[in-house]
């Protein structure tokens, strides 16, 4: 067994012996000494961050998470709590007991980068840990616990420098962005040294099981055996297998998981509604020739650019221009361009949105604070404009923002504007508990997506019921995209745990 | 640490290093820092750097420390110092410093009995960190008599119970060390040593396992890659450093003195 030893106090003590330097106060040993005593870790169990942390009050399920991670998982994990019950409180915890029993020197924290300040500010705030944020001119030799975006960490010459680096723990937040193991992200990842690990996500499978096999095999590989076997036994169908129970006794063992309901605390209701909506005629016949345009031209072949039409059609003529119009560039016989030119008239001269019409009724009814989140930036400028006509106030919000923008348009939103209107990209990380009506006015294909949107309201600190509002147009490629999101959302229950209401009920809606 | 025990902690220690206070309102107090204790922890050695080019006159920095935030009623502009807080780690770190090597005598009153004999001993305290994934830590107060060698545990408890001063009295006489302090201190490191080696080990035994566990799943991980990726010995030497068992001694502090008992 190794033994360390210094022999500093030694050569002091010969320098008092030869009268080479001067003997200390007696008070100050006695208080040296007492402060080693009170502070002394007597046991390898428990937990001794929260003592230091008097600014801090964990929840039992947080502290739980911490106890269960040192302890069970000896430092190797996925926070997948649901969204909004304070992973990043239970990952502080985590590093604080490490670092306060000295098991971590170093720490890298890998986060988007609009959440990097919010990391920076709880981590000193909170746990008086003083983490700093990456800057290309710093030496990371002397940074010991330093916060940088996964975009920067895993291009040169930052990924070398990183490399060179002795990290003791790693975490990284929003890991679902590792679902993918052919991407830079994962490979980045894969060739780091990860003695303690900390994964964070609340969404640990978006589409397949193989998301969440890649992701345990990044923590711990083989834990679920190599992928031949992993295959072999889960996977006899892509979303159906026998192993269930196997497969989520296997998961829990590297995986810890709250749900709402389990926290202790009570939880306002989530009430969610699936609303269906008829085309008018107009909308209906437009929609029509652009599913027919396939049989029109070979231009239209793809399936990925039908969809994408369709898609845009079930949301603004806006946005389904800007696509059928560069479409329309690579047209080259007459009368293609003319069926084209065609849609685009029609369209163009459509007068009513029937989806837009319905949001402004869930808005009027709902007389409150809403967020809409749409796919598409041509429908957020358009449902601003639609709503300005209609009288009600809006503020956009995208996720190219920058950190002082998004501050300053979540206060503009709090302050001055009814509704919120957000694409994709710009719900991450943004807390907006004084908000209780969700609309999601475009459906995307991953069930994950609207979980972490209606988290952004429903999460710790809403007092409300929150509403939300799935709109879906009928006969439209958008009950397809239902009808997916039910089958993924069941792939999920079965491998990681019950999901809170993201759709409602299958039955309800069919 | 309650905040009545770290505001007392804090007098004490601005006391002991003849820092006086300036004010004390038994949730915040401002004390003047001397020359020294400002170099040591305030962080600014351009200025003292810049002054001594100069010869400017120095000004010590005054400290406002705020040590129960709920009892402020006034408005006071101070840092607010808790247990964790990095300025008490640095105060307990300083006091560390400052307190790591003593030399004491036990104060002898009795004048009828003539020179009262003072024995030497040696005193360290020590603690002794054991390390894998997990972690736990003791505290070790050995003394050894410099004349026979008898080493007694729980030293410093029994210090407590002694009248020390950092002169020796009048009428007292202190023998010499047979034993060299130096050699004393070895002795005292071979009995850490030698109760460490006797101690339980179950907990090395157990990061073994658990060791040797995550040994095998990532064995079977890559049992039919014949080039093993560069990735597998990453992993496997980040499980030797978590989990290895480690064993670390550190002195605390430690010190010459000479007592009637022996």
């Amino acid at each position: 067994m190794i033994i360390e030893k210094s022999s500093e106090w030694k050569e002091g003590f010969i320098k008092r012996l030869e009268n080479h330097e001067s003997w200390d106060n007696w008070t100050l040993y006695n208080m040296s000494y007492d402060v080693v005593k009170d502070n002394l870790i007597t046991d390898f169990s428990g937990l001794q961050s929260p003592k230091y942390l008097p600014n801090l009050t964990p929840l039992a399920h947080q502290l739980e998470v911490a106890e269960t991670v040192i302890q069970r998982m000896n430092g190797k994990a996925i926070l997948a709590d649901e969204v909004g019950l304070g992973k990043t409180i239970e990952a502080g915890l985590i590093l604080k007991e490490y670092l306060i029993r000295g098991l971590v020197k170093k720490a890298l924290i890998l986060a988007p980068a609009s959440l990097i300040n919010q990391w920076i500010e709880e981590l000193n705030y909170k746990f008086y840990i003083p983490a700093m944020p990456y800057k290309k001119n710093y030496n990371l030799d002397q940074c010991n616990v330093v916060v940088m975006s996964m975009d920067t960490a895993k291009k040169s010459p930052h990924k070398e420098r990183i490399y060179e680096q002795d990290f003791d723990m790693i975490i990284i937040d929003e890991a679902h962005k590792l679902k993918n193991h052919k991407t830079k992200n994962y490979e980045f990842v894969q060739s780091l040294k990860k003695k303690f690990c900390l994964l964070l996500t609340a969404t640990p499978i978006q589409n397949d099981v193989f998301e969440l096999f890649y992701l345990i095999s990044l923590l711990k590989p083989g834990h679920l055996g190599n992928y031949e076997t992993f295959q072999a036994s889960f996977s006899a169908s892509k979303h159906d297998w026998e192993h269930d129970d196997h497969l989520k006794e296997l998961v829990n063992q590297v995986m810890v998981r709250n749900r709402r309901q389990d926290t202790g605390i009570e939880w306002t209701t989530r009430r969610v509604q699936t609303i269906s909506i008829d085309f008018t005629k107009e909308e209906r016949e437009v929609y029509d020739m652009i599913l027919e345009l396939k049989n029109v031209s070979p231009v239209f072949s793809s399936a990925f650019s039908m969809i994408t039409l369709q898609k845009e059609m079930c949301s603004s003529k806006e946005a389904t221009y800007l696509t059928l119009n560069e479409m329309r560039k690579k047209c080259t016989e007459p009368e293609v361009v003319q069926y084209v030119d065609e849609i685009v008239q029609k369209m163009m001269a459509l007068e009513i949105n029937s989806k837009a019409q319905k949001a402004y009724e869930i808005i009027e009814k709902a007389d409150d604070k809403v967020i809409i989140f749409t796919e598409y930036r041509a429908s957020q400028a358009y449902l601003q404009w639609y709503l300005y006509t209609k009288g009600i106030t809006s503020v956009l919000f995208n996720g190219k923002f920058k950190n002082s923008k998004r501050d300053w348009m979540k206060q503009l939103f709090k302050d001055q504007a009814q509704v919120l209107i957000a694409t994709e990209s710009g719900g991450e990380g943004i807390n907006l508990q004084f908000c209780h009506h969700v609309i999601n006015y475009d459906l995307p294909w991953n069930p994950m997506k609207l979980e972490q949107r209606i988290g952004r309201v429903h999460r710790l600190g809403q007092e409300h019921d929150v509403h939300v509002y799935n709109l879906a147009i009928q006969h439209t490629i958008e009950e397809d995209i239902l009808a997916l999101l039910y089958v993924k959302i069941d792939v999920f229950e079965k491998a990681v745990g019950d999901l809170d209401n993201i759709l409602s009920s299958l039955k309800e809606s069919i | 640490m309650y905040p009545q025990q770290i505001h007392g902690y804090l007098l004490k220690f601005f006391k002991e290093n003849n820092c006086q206070i300036m004010k004390d309102n038994g949730h915040y107090l401002t004390t003047q820092l001397t020359i020294e204790m400002d170099k040591k922890i305030m962080n600014r050695p351009f200025y003292w750097k810049y002054l001594e080019n100069t010869d400017g006159v120095p000004s010590p920095a005054q400290l406002t420390l705020i040590t129960d935030q709920n009892r402020l009623d006034e408005e006071v502009k101070g840092e607010v110092v808790h247990f964790g807080s990095p300025r008490l780690n640095q105060l307990f770190q300083t006091t560390k410093e400052l307190g790591a090597f003593v030399q004491m005598y036990e104060r002898v009153t009795n004048k009828l009995t003539g020179q009262t004999i003072l024995t030497p001993w040696l005193g360290v305290n020590y603690k002794v960190s054991y390390y894998s994934d997990q972690t736990k830590e003791m505290l070790h107060s050995l003394g050894i008599n410099l004349i026979h060698g008898r080493i007694v545990e729980g030293f410093q408890e029994w210090l407590s119970e002694v009248d020390l001063d950092s002169t020796m009295s009048a009428d007292a006489f202190a023998l010499t060390s047979i034993i060299k302090p130096v050699r004393g201190l070895e002795r005292l490191d071979a009995a850490i040593e030698k109760f460490i080696n006797e101690d339980d080990r179950t907990w090395a035994e157990e990061a073994k396992v658990r060791w040797q566990k995550d040994r095998e799943v990532l064995e079977h991980f890559y049992k039919d890659v014949e080039n093993k990726p560069e990735c597998y010995e990453m992993e496997k030497q980040a499980m030797d450093e978590q989990y290895e068992a480690k064993i670390k001694i550190e002195i605390i502090n430690g010190g010459l003195f000479y007592m009637k008992s022996s």
